[in-house]
């Protein structure tokens, strides 16, 4: 489904990733963990198409064509979508409003119908107490004066609606209580876990992993993956640390 | 024609753009536009090149006819026009005034005079090309309240305003502008709270591109003890375009407990435009609460990109942020099927620019 080739990538001027490689099928959960600096979010960006990530040399493909070719609208419609580690707040626009723009944004550049409001709001608020997001933050601007777990779970609200054939989700669990974890956790399970889908987990920590299982984990240290294997790579590094393992 | 009007070098006029006015006066003939009133009851006037269309216009209880001319360098140029006058305990229905101009430039005077305890609602909209110069005088009485609202969306040339209003005691003046056209704008305002504890909201959006030039210069003066004023205006402008927001709070020595707020907010959506805000404080009581922000920025490239990434496509993305920008200013028109008219103006007006 996505396939990384030597991907480099600078961020004014400076080299942050340094020939990665990754090939992720459908139907499969990856995780991909490393030190703070490593890199992490810069590969979430340059998947998502942020300006001023600039890719100097390698490929992405994404169902056999070429992501890097597409505008950050584009691949959202392409199926890809990107939680953020620090999702933005945008004073002045209402998280319903926002949400319906995206989904009917997608819908119609991929040919389908939009929904009308009404249709819309059945799906966000299912989707919004599937998460356990209260009601009232749907009508209010989009993540402003949320708590840091507010946003993750809204994050995930949104993902529930435009429903994506892939995520990437960058510290989805960071700012989560043990409960919010295993919401959040669920809701990755329910939305994500199908034989058509993919998941690129970034994480710091094992305990998402104890939810969500993943298939590969992956060590990415100074821009690159330094080691690959299954779920109980996690469990190692949690144990020793990447100093240790990512060597 | 000569324009008989101050010029740059004084400090009230420094971001009037002459040029663009004396252009404007100077345009063309156009063929008549299409000019619709909003679907509301009441009086309904339609001038056109500051000649009422007696056909097209119901006046209710507005009259129509010679005005004493006022003494300000725009306010002087009109004559003849609309008044309305409710005496106490009046009710009217809104007044409706379209402004078409088909070239060249025109002139109209309106007089509103509220007695106590009377209310009155106005729409003005301005379409066509030319110049079109309007003098308009407030006078409300005891506890009267007028909300005023007047879009500029005119095609070509130049909309110039000259407000004065005196307001009683306890008396209330909502003013939204809206200048989402073609055209440039200079929206001149002289506001007195005459009477103790008078309330003034004036303020709106400039949205201006390509070369244009608009401006407001509004200056209000708490002249009587527990006045509360708010000026809140935003600019957003593209291009090489050109927003100035000179606005001015003046509290007289005795005007005592005065609540006095400015915010002035520039957009510039591309970094050729230029944004000018100009907040002024003129405070000769000690007792008095007065806050005012004035800034300019761009868009949030970071709420850029999460939109993108959800799926939007990016000039949608543009206009969404840039009518957040905007809406406080649009959002104190009470009346709902005004606000909608101008929310429409504002998005059309945001859709073709970006
Ligand atoms: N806007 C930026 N400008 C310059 N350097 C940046 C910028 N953003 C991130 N970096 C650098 O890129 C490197 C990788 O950052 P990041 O991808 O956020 O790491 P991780 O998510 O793995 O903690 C870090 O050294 C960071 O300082
Ligand atoms: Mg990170």
């Amino acid at each position: 489904m996505l396939k990384i080739e030597n991907l480099h990538a600078e961020i004014d001027g400076k080299e942050i990733l340094k020939g990665l490689s990754l090939e992720v099928n459908a139907g499969e959960i990856h995780a991909i963990m490393g030190p703070n600096g490593a890199g992490k979010s810069t590969l979430g960006y340059v998947l998502g198409g942020r300006p001023g990530y600039e890719v100097t040399a390698g490929s992405i493909t994404f169902n056999g064509e070429d992501l890097l070719e597409k505008e950050p609208h584009e691949r959202a419609a392409a199926g890809v979508f990107l939680g953020f580690q620090y999702p933005v707040e945008i004073p002045g626009v209402s998280n319903v409003q926002f949400l319906r723009e995206s989904l009917n944004a997608q819908r119609t550049s991929r040919g389908e119908k939009p929904l009308s409001g009404a249709e819309f709001l059945k799906l966000a608020r299912a989707q919004a107490d599937a998460l356990g997001l209260q009601q009232d933050m749907l009508k209010r601007p989009v993540n402003v004066g949320f708590s840091g777990g507010e946003k993750k779970r809204n994050e995930m609200v949104q993902m529930g609606i435009i429903d994506p054939a892939f995520a990437i989700l960058d510290e989805t669990d960071s700012g989560l209580d043990i409960d919010a974890l295993r919401i959040v956790g669920d809701g990755i399970n329910r939305i994500m876990r199908k034989p058509t889908k993919a998941v690129l987990l970034i994480t710091h920590y094992q305990r998402l992993l104890d939810y969500v299982q993943p298939d590969r984990v992956h060590v990415l240290a100074d821009g690159r993956i330094t080691r690959s294997g299954g779920p109980e790579l996690a469990h190692e590094l949690e144990r020793q640390g990447y100093a240790e393992v990512a060597a | 024609m000569t324009l008989d009007l101050p010029s740059t070098r004084e400090e009230a006029w420094r971001w009037a753009d002459l040029g663009g006015i004396a252009a404007a006066a100077a345009l063309t003939p156009i063929t008549r536009p299409d000019a619709q009133f909003l679907d509301l009851p009441g009086a309904k006037l339609l001038f056109v090149d500051g000649v009422l269309d007696d056909a097209a216009s119901d006046l209710h209880r507005v009259c129509v006819g010679d005005l004493t001319p006022g003494a300000h360098a725009l306010g002087k140029r009109a004559t003849r026009g609309w008044s309305l006058h409710l005496d106490a305990q009046a009710v009217a229905h809104p007044v409706q005034v379209v402004h078409v101009a088909t070239g060249g430039d025109n002139h109209v005077a309106a007089e509103i005079v509220l007695d106590t305890d009377t209310s009155a609602q106005v729409v003005e909209t301005f379409v066509g090309a030319g110049w079109s110069n309007r003098n308009t005088r407030i006078r409300l009485g005891k506890a009267a309240r007028l909300m005023r609202a007047v879009r500029m969306t005119q095609g070509a040339g130049f909309v110039t305003l000259r407000d004065e209003a005196e307001l009683g005691e306890g008396a209330s003046l909502i003013g939204t502008m809206l200048a989402a056209g073609d055209q440039g704008v200079r929206i001149d305002a002289a506001i007195t709270l005459a009477g103790e504890g008078g309330y003034a909201e004036y303020g709106g959006a400039l949205l201006t591109r390509d070369r244009l030039k608009q401006e407001c210069a509004v200056r209000v003066r708490h002249a009587e003890p527990n006045g509360q004023s708010h000026q809140l205006w935003r600019a957003v402008a593209a291009d090489q375009s050109q927003a100035s927001l000179a606005a001015a709070v003046e509290v007289a020595r005795h005007a005592q407990k005065t609540d006095g707020e400015q915010s002035l907010r520039g957009l510039l959506l591309h970094r050729t435009a230029t944004v000018n805000l100009k907040p002024e404080l003129e405070i000769f009581a000690d007792d008095v609460k007065c806050a005012h922000g004035a800034t300019v920025g761009e868009l949030d490239a970071r709420a850029l990109f999460y939109m993108a990434s959800r799926g939007i496509p990016a000039p949608r993305a543009k206009a969404l942020l840039t009518k957040a920008f905007v809406a406080d200013a649009l959002d104190r028109i009470a009346d709902e099927t005004v606000r909608a008219a101008f929310a429409a103006d504002a998005d059309a007006w945001l859709e073709s620019a970006l």
